[in-house]
């Protein structure tokens, strides 16, 4: 792998000082040859659909009247539109609620279960478990739980507390899916943490400890810098899968009540498959990607380490 | 409208959507009833139109027929993207009926009008109507359903409430079940009333039109929405009100409605035929009785299910014609369509024919139900909109209902729906 890395620079550079003809005896077509697959995957499944949906934005195709050209006439009625003014705001409120929330709560479990204590390996399993669920029969089990006669009321009633709303009430719904989506997420991205950790040499504790370093020092000055990568990973990657969220909206509130869980995700769909308004849900799509890109590019910047 | 069970897609449903594809037969030399192969497609499993196929096959033994089962949730993408494609290898489809009119639109559903009087004599009057769009006849009705009011007779008795008439002309009010739910929640049951579809305008279209409310899309066209007149905001803030009250339960979905009522929870649930085998095996008493009306208003009951149309793309449309003119128009074919399915045969003489069955699978519980089935049908069945832009109506309607029903303000939330049918139908003109 190294070597035919290595091989595709010299040949690049032979390509420069002798033509593109010498090119054609390196290591190079070889080297493209191994990333075809790849790369049509690539330009199949991911550029072409975001070109077509960007053309397709520009766009308005009536079941009456035909296919015109509006250009942004689509990006105008949407921003003046809103539903979908909630559905930016309602999506914006949850990344900034669910991201954070889910990272600690990774990295916290991920610290708790990489101490050697009595029967970690066991409630390791137990949090990573929800994983194997498929999102939809998480739903399921979920609605259940939020039922206001459930699962979910019956724990509270035992400590004392009122019935709930949950999924029937727009102050809770939102949160309640967030909830849901933590059980299932948190145990995956705790695994991408705990090998961060695992990682991090014991040496540098023994030295801490023996300079006196409390476990919480120890934790901000050792743990926290050191897993800093994968923690840069686990936050982008969260944050792009939960800008993608479907399955739990359309099973369990379909954008409601009130439109307090229409996420954007949702809109697009509904906006799509429901009102056959194909070209307004591509321009959502693109709208969904440029937030995605500016979020994530800001989350690279914060977490720039100095080398 | 009731969504068999039976729609999954299974593994059997894809070995045959293989062997289903493989065309129309030439239609040349065939008059009258036509020959060869007529590829059929619908959402069921493949299991439900055996008998149906197997009948036709045996009267028509120059015509066979392949089908092809395409899952609910995709069927109405598929079918659009396959028919704008002018695939020929659908002769006969199965079109939800209230998404004929945006189909027949588009040019896919062939002109059915010289069956008019036909059809005319075969079915209800509502089911009749909704075939047609624009003054043209473009399917032939197949399935019907409608709704009735169930009760837990034991419960009831406990409560001291007297039981509803089974009589149509003694039809019990919303007020009444509302009040005699409470009666019953006074004595300790949890709920006094749940509708099956809590959240489906199927389900509330009759509540609203029993208060004069219209079926909210009116207009030469049909495509201009009119959801905030006074029926329809009246009938709304009631059934808010019931759920506000606590009368019936928030939060249960879809799914689990049905089993509320087998679980002795509420002792009055609104649901359909199918409900009749559902709760056959329940260990309580329950009786059923006239779907109710507001005091002082019409009786309307709900209606409609699934009509059967020929693809205009078809290469065998004499075939494909003498295929659908035998479930739809043929007693003892529309019949077979029914055998493993507990839906109700659009053709009034299958109906007939059927509906004793299916009272008896209910036993002494369902007692009277195939006269009440038959009544409500002939008399007060109203039909859900013929407009191209019902699916988009349809899911905006849901979605406000679900939130009227978690207390949101029904004045303000039916105008809001007014303005985002206007915006989702803007694209269509």
């Amino acid at each position: 792998m190294t070597s035919l890395a290595r091989g595709a620079g010299t040949a690049n550079r032979r390509a420069r000082s002798r033509g593109a003809r010498s090119w054609m005896r390196g290591p190079a077509p070889v080297a493209l040859l191994f990333l075809l697959p790849a790369l049509i995957a690539l330009i199949v499944l991911r550029l072409a659909p975001a070109g077509v949906a960007l053309v397709d934005s520009l766009y308005r195709e009536s079941l009456l009247s035909g296919t015109t050209f509006v250009g942004l006439g689509n990006y105008l009625e949407l921003f003046a539109n809103p539903d979908f003014q909630n559905s930016i705001t309602v999506t914006l409120l949850f990344t900034v609620i669910v991201n954070p929330l889910q990272v600690a709560a990774a990295f916290l479990l991920a610290v708790l279960f990489t101490r050697k204590a009595a029967g970690s390996r066991f409630w390791r399993s137990l949090v990573i478990l929800p994983i194997a669920v498929p999102p939809a029969v998480s739903a399921v089990i979920w609605s259940v739980i939020y039922r206001p006669d459930g699962l979910g009321n019956g724990i509270l009633a035992v400590f004392g507390i009122p019935p709930q709303s949950f999924l029937t009430s727009p102050e809770q719904s939102l949160m309640s899916i967030i909830v849901l989506l933590s059980w299932i997420g948190v145990g995956y991205w705790m695994m991408f943490l705990i090998a961060g950790i695992n990682d991090v040499p014991g040496e540098y504790y023994e030295a801490a400890s023996l300079d006196g370093a409390s476990a919480w020092r120890q934790l901000w000055t050792i743990t926290f810098p050191l897993v800093r990568r994968p923690l840069a990973f686990v936050l982008v990657a969260d944050t792009v899968s939960n800008f993608l969220i479907f399955a739990p909206v359309q099973i369990l509130t379909k954008g409601g009540p009130n439109g307090s869980t229409n996420l954007l995700m949702y809109d697009i769909f509904t906006r799509a498959y429901t009102f056959a308004d194909v070209n307004k849900a591509q321009a959502e799509v693109v709208i969904l990607v440029l937030i995605t890109i500016v979020i994530v590019a800001l989350q690279f910047r914060l977490l720039r380490t100095e080398d | 409208m009731r969504r068999p069970t039976t729609i999954t897609a299974g593994v059997i449903a894809a070995a045959l959507a293989l062997t289903g594809c493989a065309g129309s037969a030439d239609s040349s030399g065939s008059s009258g009833d036509g020959s060869g192969a007529v590829s059929f497609v619908g959402p069921e499993d493949p299991a439900v139109f055996a008998p149906v196929i197997d009948a036709f096959e045996a009267a028509y033994p120059d015509i066979t027929v392949d089908y092809t089962q395409v899952p609910f949730d995709t069927y109405a993408t598929t079918l659009q993207q396959r028919l704008s494609a002018k695939d020929d290898t659908i002769d006969v489809f199965a079109v939800d009926q209230p998404n004929l009119a945006q189909i027949a639109a588009q040019g896919f559903l062939e002109d059915l009008s010289d069956l008019e009087d036909e059809a005319k004599a075969a079915t209800s009057a509502a089911q009749f109507d909704i075939n047609i769009y624009d003054g043209t006849m473009y399917a032939l009705p197949v399935w019907n359903s409608t709704q009735m009011l169930f009760y837990n007779k034991d419960i009831l008795d406990a409560a001291g409430i007297e039981a509803p008439s089974l009589n149509p002309d003694e039809r019990w009010t919303w007020e009444q079940v509302a009040e005699a739910g409470a009666q019953a929640q006074a004595a300790g049951i949890e709920s006094g009333l749940l509708l099956e579809q809590a959240e489906a305008y199927y389900q509330l279209q009759p509540l609203i039109e029993s208060l004069g409310g219209g079926s909210g899309i009116t207009g030469d066209d049909m495509l201009t929405a009119d959801v905030t007149t006074d029926g329809w905001v009246e009938a709304m803030e009631w059934y808010g009100g019931t759920f506000e009250s606590g009368l019936s339960p928030r939060g249960v979905g879809g799914f689990q409605t049905s089993a509320v009522f087998t679980d002795q929870k509420t002792a009055f649930f609104v649901g359909g035929p199918w409900d009749i085998g559902g709760f056959a095996d329940a260990d309580f008493a329950w009786g059923i009785a006239p779907h109710p009306s507001f005091d002082g208003g019409e009786a309307v009951t709900p209606t409609g299910s699934w009509s059967w149309g020929v693809n205009t793309a078809s290469t065998n449309k004499d075939a494909a014609r003498t295929f659908l003119e035998f479930v739809a128009l043929d007693a003892a074919g529309n019949l077979a369509s029914t055998e493993t399915q507990t839906i109700i045969p659009a053709n009034t003489e299958a109906a007939a024919e059927y509906l004793p069955k299916l009272e008896a699978l209910g036993g002494d519980n369902s007692a009277g139900a195939a006269d009440l089935i038959t009544y409500e049908i002939e008399n007060t069945a109203v039909a859900r909109p013929v407009s191209i832009g019902y699916v988009q109506f349809e899911s905006i309607i849901n979605a406000a209902i679900a939130d009227i029903r978690n207390g949101s303000d029904a004045m303000e939330r039916l105008t809001q729906a007014q303005q985002q049918i206007e915006d989702a139908w803007s694209q269509l003109r």
